[in-house]
């Protein structure tokens, strides 16, 4: 799609009742919402809930299909599905993160994994789907093994950050693993090469060009090549890095800052995700939803990015969570304090050409 | 906070907030400032490190704290109040000093006695003898647990097994703090070598040496910064007469970091220094002026038990060293004895804070199948502890950990605690037997799952 001539609009699709307190985050099913397998999304919430809602392949509506509880005892804070979809992990509040099944349907309760002092902010699953991290308010970020049989080693606990960590997330195609903190940085982990354990190989912070308050969030584009990050500071940051050097085992390619998205926000950003064909929606406490693409202007500094819509009031509250769907159907999905999900749709605005 | 050990930190649970703000002990002056006026509170409300360790709070981020009672300066300010001054030195500790001059073992113990005695200690020790004791009484202690788990199988017995070693303070403060009550039946009542050596010195050898317990300043070198948090546990402080005075079996830590900056600060060249004769009263030195000790650098409690317990259970004596089978990571070790084609005795190492949570989970679910864990909070064990000097500029942490490894064991003979003289002489003439009522009650103890207070969990909101 041509970004650079239409006028486009975020349509609401559906409002998502049914959480009775504010919902935290959301996580699109993989492989589901394509060639006639109806979309999936899971959502959880300080109700100490997780529900899962389906796409009816005949209204098109999302109907709950299920609804995961009585494991977690306080805030279900971050949920997301293994690579193949079969399992979703859910992080707590209680310290806990639980594992569920997904057999035919019916969500079966795996396990639970437990360490964290306190409250777990994060979890994330690896490319493979071999590799699971989480992170918390007690500073640390741990890897957890997947072993067959549903069972779950520690491989390593990574105590760099001096603050809460928000946010773990595994690069889209090479294990390396960011996090990011109330301690303003994110962090970058690697493995030390015989597999024994886990270094930070980088630490993005105000020193090259880094967020100056806490970091929130942050995303990585289809190709894995840029990631962007939101943050407290009001801006929105693009890093960029060579990751062929990486994936050829030339050594680690550090990422650089490429561009800071500023004036935009004025209220916390507390989510980003770049969406497969480019698009980046943020999240804020304002309640509204924007969204970036990157702009053909500036080309000859590098690439610039500006902003394709802001949706007012997307929400009643605080919007926690964007998250566009993994296929092309260009859905995304929003989570706020209010304790709704929503599910719109982006394209150009029915009717209206820009003269 | 980074001189702890990282399961001790990861314990810490408040620290949004500094101690000096948000610490969550009530003392009762902090309880008075509240209400009254603000002249009233003369002088900033103290809290003693006895105080952090028994709360659920942080452990403490405040090193001011630990270091009032535990510092290089109380240790000086004590050789000058008359006080006869006992030092009992690690193993460990003098591997790391070895590896940092260049030096044998043997040559730093000859040459801090040579540098304590000048300042006006009365007596160096060593803890490797004080941890044959220790051993002994794990020993016992494991057969007794072996012979329940197999002849009952009540609930009770449940708890038995696996033992789990109990010399490592950062993994007891973790398990206290924040595993509790399902964890501390596992758990070896035995005290650690630094505590053993405490009780002895002051409940029976003062006594050869002419001193009264009251009149020793003892002080322990250890690797390892939780040693202090170990030391002012009010398990480990005794009553010795009738006015109510209590003890503590060790009054003040010393890291090895301690010692370096002792030697810099006072410009001594340490090479340099003559050795004297080491005291052997409780050391673990022959004759021929050979260090002696049990194999394994973080204190050998799963290979002795392993042994005695092959010998004693199963009648097989096992020469030479014992075959550690790496699993996971090194730091993830196992050994196995089998008899008529079973695993009879399976024993582990299990040392840093990711493998001990694996353990841990799986107690926890019951699907441990160790009889024996060795658990160390520091990756590496007790020769990376936290107290150790720092790797020299351009030398990698593993490089260090190799060097202090080859050199922890350079000319040490392995020996049987069980034919250990010094040893032997102690329980002659003092403890008995072995796990007697005497040896349980001046070299056992006992663990408190430290209960959530509700300012503690109000902080965790």
């Amino acid at each position: 799609m041509n970004f650079a001539d239409e006028n486009f609009e975020l349509r609401e699709i559906q409002r998502l009742d049914g959480h009775t307190d504010r919902v935290w985050g959301l996580a699109w099913k993989p492989a589901t919402g394509v060639e006639g397998v109806p979309a999936v999304l899971a959502s959880c919430s300080g109700d100490k809930t997780v529900r899962i809602w389906q796409q009816s392949s005949v209204s098109g509506s999302f109907q709950c299909k299920a609804v995961l509880e009585e494991k977690h005892n306080r805030t279900v804070r971050s949920c997301a599905w293994s690579p193949s979809g079969k399992l979703l992990a859910t992080a707590s509040f209680d310290g806990t993160t639980a594992i569920w099944e997904d057999i035919g349907g019916d969500y079966s309760f795996v396990c639970t994994l437990e360490g964290h002092e306190n409250e777990v902010k994060s979890v994330s699953w690896n490319a493979s789907g071999s590799l699971l991290a989480t992170c918390g308010r007690d500073k640390s970020v741990w890897i957890w093994d997947v072993l067959p049989q549903n069972y779950f080693d520690c491989v390593s606990v990574l105590q760099g950050h001096t603050q809460d960590v928000k946010m773990v997330k595994w690069h889209p195609s090479m294990d390396i693993l960011f996090s990011c903190s109330y301690d303003n940085t994110i962090k970058v982990w690697a493995g030390d090469g015989d597999g024994d354990d886990w270094y930070c190989v980088q630490t993005l912070d105000e020193s090259n060009s880094g967020h100056t308050s806490t970091v929130w969030a942050l995303s990585f584009n289809a190709s894995g090549d840029k990631m962007v990050s939101c943050s407290d500071d009001l801006t929105i940051k693009i890093w960029d890095s060579d990751i062929t050097r990486t994936q050829s085992g030339e050594g680690y390619a550090p990422w650089t800052h490429l561009c800071t998205l500023s004036g935009y926000h004025d209220r916390t950003i507390f989510s980003v995700h770049w969406s497969r064909d480019g698009i980046i929606s943020s999240g804020a406490a304002d309640d509204a939803i924007r969204l970036f693409v990157e702009s053909e202007d500036g080309l000859v500094d590098g690439p610039t990015y500006k902003l394709l819509l802001k949706k007012e009031k997307a929400h009643e509250m605080d919007i926690n969570a964007v998250q566009w769907s993994s296929t092309e159907n260009r859905l995304l999905a929003s989570a706020s304090d209010d304790g709704t999900v929503k599910i719109w749709d982006v394209g150009p605005k029915t009717g209206q050409k820009k003269v | 906070m980074d001189k702890f050990s990282a399961t001790l930190r990861i314990g810490d649970l408040n620290d949004y907030i500094a101690p000096s703000q948000g610490c969550v002990i009530k003392t009762e002056n902090v309880g008075k400032a509240r209400t009254a006026p603000k002249e009233v509170q003369t002088e900033p409300v103290k809290i003693s490190l006895k105080d952090c360790l028994a709360c659920s709070g942080c452990v403490t981020s405040a090193e001011t704290v630990m270091l009032e009672k535990q510092s290089l300066d109380e240790f000086l300010l004590n050789l000058n109040k008359g006080k006869a001054v006992i030092v009992s030195l690690s193993p460990q500790s003098r591997a790391s000093l070895a590896v940092h001059f260049g030096l044998t073992p043997i040559q730093v113990f000859g040459k801090l006695t040579t540098l304590f005695k000048s300042l006006g200690v009365r007596s160096v020790f060593d803890t490797s003898s004080s941890r044959d004791l220790t051993l002994i009484e794990s020993c016992n202690e494991f057969i007794e647990r072996y012979k329940q788990s197999i002849s009952t199988d009540d609930e009770k017995s449940k708890s038995t097994l696996p033992m789990i070693s109990s010399s490592c303070p950062g993994w007891i403060c973790y398990a206290e703090k924040t595993l509790g009550s399902y964890i501390l039946p596992y758990i070896s009542s035995v005290k650690s070598p630094q505590q053993t050596i405490g009780a002895a010195i002051k409940n029976h050898l003062c006594q050869k040496l002419s001193l009264r317990p009251e009149d020793v300043y003892h002080v322990t070198v250890m690797p390892c910064y939780d040693k202090k948090l170990e030391a002012v546990r009010d398990d480990f402080v005794f009553q010795v007469n009738s006015d109510g005075e209590r003890f503590a079996e060790v009054d003040s830590v010393l890291t090895t970091g301690d010692v370096l900056d002792l030697i810099q600060s006072r410009s001594v060249d340490f090479t340099a220094l003559e050795e004297s004769p080491v005291d052997t009263l409780l050391s673990n030195v022959d004759e021929k002026g050979h260090l002696y000790g049990v194999a394994g650098s973080s204190g050998g409690y799963a290979d002795t038990t392993f042994r005695y317990a092959a010998k004693v259970l199963f009648g097989k004596e096992i020469e030479g060293p014992l075959e550690f089978k790496t699993l996971r990571n090194v730091d993830f070790r196992e050994v196995i004895l089998e008899a008529n084609g079973k695993v009879v005795l399976r024993f582990a190492l299990c040392y840093g804070f990711r493998n001990l949570r694996n353990i841990v989970t799986k107690i926890k679910s019951g699907k441990c199948e160790y009889h024996f864990l060795e658990i160390m909070a520091c990756p590496s064990g007790c020769l990376n502890g936290g107290g150790q000097i720092k790797p020299k500029p351009g030398q990698s942490a593993k490089d260090l950990i190799q060097l202090l490894e080859t050199a922890y064991s350079e000319n040490m003979l392995v020996a049987n605690p069980f034919e250990n003289p010094r040893i032997k002489r102690l329980y002659s003439e003092w403890l008995g037997e072995p796990g007697s009522e005497k040896a349980k009650r001046h070299l056992h103890t006992e663990y408190h799952p430290v209960v959530k207070s509700i300012s503690s969990q109000l902080q965790n909101w």
